[in-house]
């Protein structure tokens, strides 16, 4: 494998492990707090990516209530970015109450939470199909203004050539993960959550309103799903309603891989995932997931705690 | 404790049950706790003391009666209300944060004291340092004071036995709590260790305006520790009074110290 070749697919591994990691932190600070697996949260991954398109004006397709419509205006992208992933929180927190809140408040079963979720998940995705149809969108232009789409990184008669938009998405995620590290511990309210999430009755006991702290952590989770979305359709492209779905499948292989419910272990498993399908040779790229996947089960046989090898919940 | 708050009542129960199926935990239980004084709780294994504490904190709902708390009911409130109202305790078998050191878990009890939003920690603002900073200050003082200065970076399960439960405490006064629910505080304790807590406690309800509910097994230290002594059996009140009252008080005998 030559120089080149090397350092692009590390870095592609990096930006699209970046991406997995993130978007499994969300799943995992949900699953730390409820115990529970919240597959709409690959839903609102994938309105995120919709949102933000729709937010830079671009224009919808042939299909759907849109069709042929956009804005009236047009926010620059990481500004559309950030207001998608606003309203992907809020979404977040609506969808919390609206289904999750009503079954614990009964205390209903776990899987009958997570089959509501799914529910949930398919819903949203079957209306923005219903918006916009199912086509493929590309986000227009260079969304990051100025910037060089590429940054050539060996000499000029021996190139190599990264992509920006890669080294933007791994910074982003890097972004995400240290700033939610700091937040949880070192915050008041970040301390908060690890104590409800340890035991939700004491914290109780000691004047915590655990409601308050679940609401923000599906707003959390909705916003940097969202920002996942965007990401993974900056780098590649958003091809259709359920681009979430499968990625959703691999976001869970992820915090399983990294033991439920532990943060560090999440950003790792996202980051080995990522690295593994990069280096899958051109010739097989058909099968990268089936190749993925097959490293994650036997690393699982290993070491069936989860990478770090750390018991449920732990300090993140 | 001045005579004067001697007289006002800040915890009254009247006619309070919870039943579990066909168990009658706590049997139409009426008492009043005096603000300032150090009221015990004694009785067998079963005789319902926790579960009057878990019906205060809100944890249980009493199934039939009243509980006022400062003038205030505590029906059909939450625990985190009745918490914030100023009522904090400490469990049987003590229940830390483990994984949290000691500091972190007194600080967690600060909580609501914080006035700055969400927003304004996430993005760290001056507002919400200061705040973290007084919580830290408070909590040091907090572990200071029951004795755990050396160990406020440790993590909490790692803690000696007896040290848990110091910790458990500071957690509580952490709160500010008008009033302590102490469940077994001296259990698992040496004798010197059960001596020293006490002193503590007395010394506590001395300094600070707070109100002391006491479960506890070892009756010499609840006949010398408590101003007034409630004794329950099978749910029931058999008796309440002062220590020397209760300690001769022939159904107290029969059901509870005669066994001893």
């Amino acid at each position: 494998m030559s120089a080149t070749t090397l350092l692009q697919n590390t870095l592609n591994g990096l930006a699209i492990g970046g991406i997995y990691a993130i978007f499994a932190l969300g799943y995992t600070l949900v699953f730390s707090i409820l115990r529970i697996i919240n597959f709409a949260h690959s839903a609102v991954f994938t309105l995120g990516a919709y949102l933000t398109y729709t937010l830079t004006g671009a224009p919808w397709g042939f299909n759907g209530l849109l069709a042929g419509m956009a804005l009236p205006f047009g926010l620059p992208f990481p500004a559309a970015m950030l207001v998608s992933a606003i309203i992907s929180g809020l979404v977040s927190v609506v969808i919390e109450r609206l289904t999750l809140r009503p079954l614990r408040l009964r205390g209903a079963d776990p899987l009958l939470t997570l089959v509501a979720s799914l529910g949930v998940a398919i819903t949203l995705v079957n209306i923005i199909q219903y918006m916009v149809g199912a086509e493929n969108f590309s986000y227009p232009g260079r969304p990051f203004g100025a910037i060089p789409p590429a940054i050539n990184f060996g000499s000029a008669d021996r190139p190599v050539p990264v992509r920006t938009v890669q080294i933007i998405i791994f910074v982003v995620s890097i972004v995400i993960v240290v700033a939610l590290t700091l937040f949880i511990n070192r915050s008041m309210i970040g301390r908060a959550l690890r104590a409800v999430a340890e035991d939700a009755t004491t914290a109780s006991l000691l004047g915590i309103s655990t409601d308050r702290l679940i609401m923000l952590t599906f707003f959390i989770s909705g916003f940097i799903a969202a920002i996942a979305g965007t990401l993974v359709g900056v780098s590649v492209s958003i091809s259709g309603p359920y681009f979430g779905i499968a990625f959703g499948l691999k976001g869970l292989a992820v915090i399983i891989l990294g033991g439920l419910g532990d943060i560090p272990g999440a950003v790792l498993g996202g980051l080995i995932l990522g690295l593994i399908e990069a280096f899958v040779p051109p010739a097989y790229i058909q099968y990268k997931e089936a190749v993925a996947f097959a490293l994650l089960f036997v690393m699982l046989l290993a070491r069936p705690e989860g990478l770090l090898g750390r018991a449920v919940v732990q300090k993140v | 404790m001045a005579q004067a708050a001697r007289s006002e009542i800040i915890l009254e129960a009247r006619g309070l049950s919870r039943n579990f199926g066909g168990l009658l935990a706590v049997n139409n239980v009426s008492f009043a706790v005096r603000a300032g004084e150090i009221f015990g709780l004694i009785g067998p294994n079963g005789a319902g003391k926790t579960t009057l504490f878990n019906l205060i904190t809100g944890l249980n709902q009493p199934s039939a009666g009243t509980l006022i708390f400062a003038g205030k009911t505590l029906l059909h409130q939450r625990p985190h209300q009745i918490a914030r109202c100023g009522i904090a305790r400490t469990f049987q078998n003590i229940r830390l944060f483990g994984g949290l050191s000691a500091l972190e878990n007194v600080m967690i009890a600060r909580h609501i004291h914080i006035r700055t939003g969400a927003l304004a920690g996430m993005l760290s603002l001056p507002s919400a340092r200061r705040e973290e900073r007084e919580a830290r200050e408070r909590a040091l003082n907090l572990l200071a004071m029951v004795g755990l200065t050396e160990r406020t970076d440790a993590q909490a399960r790692s803690l000696p036995y007896g040290d848990q439960r110091r910790l458990e405490i500071a957690r509580a006064l952490a709160l500010e709590p008008r009033l302590l629910l102490l469940d077994e505080p001296t259990a698992g304790m040496t004798p010197s260790e059960k001596h020293g807590l006490s002193e503590f406690i007395r010394d506590l309800c001395d300094r600070l305006p707070l109100t002391v509910m006491l479960i506890e097994h070892h009756v010499p230290l609840v006949m010398g520790l408590c101003d007034r002594v409630a004794v329950l059996d099978f749910g029931q009140l058999i008796a309440l009074g002062d220590p020397a009252q209760v300690r001769s008080d022939p159904a107290v005998i029969e059901a509870y110290l005669g066994d001893e």
